[in-house]
């Protein structure tokens, strides 16, 4: 039964993913990543990541997806179509991408994993104490290098938002 | 654990408060007195400086995800003087161009976030605080590399930055998880006990190494260096051929000889051919250059084939040699990044012709420019013939006389493009040459420092027998 759900999981993911990429409309490949993003959360809940699979859901799927469709829908058209690539383009990017994805595959399947049986679930009481603790094993300190990770990329993006309205500014103190 | 301990990490916490007092000074220094904020970046950034100097002791935090020993400490430092230096050169662009427009503040909030993200990635000591240093140390700079926001070049080496940034740490988060999948740790000193050279793993290292190659702009992974150096602000193409560039060396060296050393036959041959086409490209493009940036820009993909002979050797004299060459390296190309950048700022011309005849109108600056082209060239007198020198030594250690023979061909061709801007210089006669000017303060201080640091680095002997003693024991 697991077999079957990961399978039907895994094929929604990969012909979602080809589909958010080869859309020609901004919004449709939003939409279609938002499938991928919410079949990746029912991946995490067949492995019992509960936890996990429900911050999959809220935040990526609920609020990431949000913020692209705000941005597609503040910044370009809806309507206009993506420009396509040159058909050779097309064909040497698309052998690239065969011969990346073979190498990957084949490399991956033929290492021998080892298996390691795990039935102790993870609570989320142990999420929450490992991301507070200090010793090994614990992450408080990438938990805090994110939030300046976050600090900088919201003050980057306000600079770059807010050049325009500078100048607009200065022109109004000319006039 | 105690609150003594943190003190390990000096330079992070020194660096968080540094930016957090620019935050509330943003807030609380009233709009007329915003100029004085260069001044009070360039005074905390100088103290900070100051205090990385200071002796302390070595270990890990945090279960290991953080560890610092002599040699980190010493790079740190060595990334400090860097910076502190580029920012004395930009003092002016900023007060002139930037405060003007309200922006200033937080130039100096993305800088030392960057910075920070450095110091993290050196001192990381699991992969996670390796992967989240480098995210911190590229995405502020992509911003700053957009600062002009009014030149459409600037916003387009931002947006070029950003993407092919973004997919070379994509790759690299994928070559990890691999690394993770075949070790079952992200620990460093975990890693290194299991590592093995199967199909798998050597395919994880060949992504992994791909994020880093990008950063250092290695020869597959070039394309975005000069495109990206030609629109930035000159501060920042400046940054990022000396102090990512540096930083990122430095995290490929120590992974290289203590995680992945298992794997040193592998990524020798890898080492030894992207040395050989990074050498090759990077001049071969050099010579075509008409505009400083993007000449700057070439040159320092060469350059960074050059370190890649130290790299190849994986032992003590490598690590010794390779810090030496970027201590100098660090110096020459931001003496010539300030000269650039003070002949922009004051006349705004950047083409090669331009500097025809230089020398008769502003000899100081002609002569630190050739200092530094000397340098970067390896002329024997200044410190650049050392710091190559060193590094072909290394690389001869080990038997590579081809690498080395191809190596000195290199010299030779990128000895032909330097000299083109030393006879444009002094040579050349032209009718309208760059009048006279005299920069400010901080300009002239900036240049002054790398100028000393060119000529005594190369004759002060102690120095490189300091950073032999640190490289002792890297992990």
């Amino acid at each position: 039964m697991e077999r079957i759900l990961f399978y039907i999981l895994a094929l929604i993911i990969v012909i979602f993913a080809i589909a958010a990429v080869s859309s020609r409309k901004m919004l449709r490949s939003v939409i279609y990543l938002l499938f991928v993003l919410c079949s990746i959360a029912g991946l995490y809940f067949l492995i019992d990541y509960n936890f996990l699979a429900a911050i999959q859901l809220t935040v990526y799927a609920g609020g990431i997806i949000v913020l692209i469709i705000f941005s597609v829908l503040l910044v370009h058209h809806i309507e206009l179509e993506l420009e396509l690539a040159k058909p050779l383009k097309q064909i040497i990017t698309a052998l690239a991408c065969l011969v990346g994805i073979g190498v990957i595959l084949t490399t991956i399947y033929s290492y021998d994993f080892k298996v390691i049986e795990n039935d102790t679930a993870i609570t989320t009481a142990d999420v929450g104490s490992k991301l507070l603790s200090y010793d090994q094993g614990g992450f408080i300190l990438p938990f805090e290098v994110i939030s300046v990770v976050l600090l900088a990329a919201m003050i980057g993006a306000i600079i770059i938002a807010k050049g325009k309205q500078v100048e607009k500014h200065e022109n109004k103190r000319i006039e | 654990m105690d609150l003594s301990t943190f003190l390990l990490m000096r330079h992070e916490i020194v660096l968080l408060v540094v930016i957090l007092l620019l935050i509330i000074g943003e807030v609380f220094i009233a709009e007329s007195k915003k100029s004085s904020m260069v001044h009070l970046a360039v005074f905390l950034f100088g103290i900070h400086t100051l205090i990385g100097f200071l002796s302390i002791d070595y270990g890990s935090l945090f279960g290991g995800m953080f560890h610092t020993n002599a040699l980190i400490q010493f790079l740190k430092n060595v990334l400090n003087i860097g910076v502190l230096i580029l920012l004395l050169q930009s003092g002016d662009w900023l007060q002139e161009k930037i405060i003007r427009v309200n922006r200033g503040v937080e130039f100096f909030i993305l800088l030392f976030s960057s910075l920070l993200g450095m110091y993290f990635m050196i001192s990381a000591g699991d992969f996670l605080m390796f992967y989240l240093g480098l995210e911190l140390s590229t995405l502020p700079v992509a911003a700053l590399a957009a600062y002009d926001i009014t030149k459409r070049i600037s916003s387009e080496s931002g947006i070029k930055l950003i993407l092919s940034a973004a997919l070379a740490s994509g790759v690299s988060l994928f070559g990890i998880s691999m690394l993770y999948a075949t070790t079952g740790s992200i620990y460093f000193t975990e890693i290194s006990y299991v590592i093995t050279a199967d199909n798998l793993t050597v395919l994880a290292f060949i992504l992994f190494f791909t994020g880093l190659a990008f950063k250092i702009s290695l020869v597959p992974f070039h394309f975005w260096t000069a495109d990206v150096y030609e629109g930035a602000p000159i501060s920042i193409a400046s940054y990022l051929s000396v102090i990512s560039k540096g930083a990122a060396v430095f995290i490929l060296m120590i992974l290289l000889f203590t995680v992945l050393k298992p794997l040193m036959h592998i990524w020798e041959n890898m080492v030894y051919i992207i040395a050989i086409v990074t050498m090759f490209i990077g001049n071969l493009f050099a010579l075509r250059q008409q505009n400083m940036k993007r000449f700057l820009a070439f040159s320092s993909i060469a350059q960074a084939g050059f370190i890649l002979l130290g790299l190849i050797t994986g032992d003590q004299l490598g690590t010794a040699t390779v810090v030496y060459f970027l201590l100098i390296y660090i110096f020459s190309n931001l003496a010539a990044f300030g000269v650039v950048q003070a002949i922009s700022l004051e006349t705004g011309k950047e083409q090669m012709k331009d500097y025809e005849g230089l020398y008769r109108t502003n000899p100081n600056l002609s002569l630190i420019m050739m200092l530094a082209l000397f340098s970067l060239a390896g002329i024997p007198p200044v410190a650049g013939f050392f710091g190559k020198f060193f590094l072909f030594t290394a690389a001869a250690s080990k038997g590579y006389y081809l690498l080395v023979f191809l190596a000195v061909v290199n010299v030779t061709i990128s000895l032909y493009y330097y000299l083109l801007v030393v006879r444009a210089m002094f040579l050349r006669k032209s009718d309208n040459a760059i009048p006279y000017f005299k920069s400010k303060v901080y300009m002239r201080l900036g240049l002054l420092i790398t100028a000393i640091g060119i000529l005594v680095i190369g004759i002060y002997s102690p120095i490189y027998d300091y950073i032999y003693e640190l490289s002792r024991n890297l992990l």
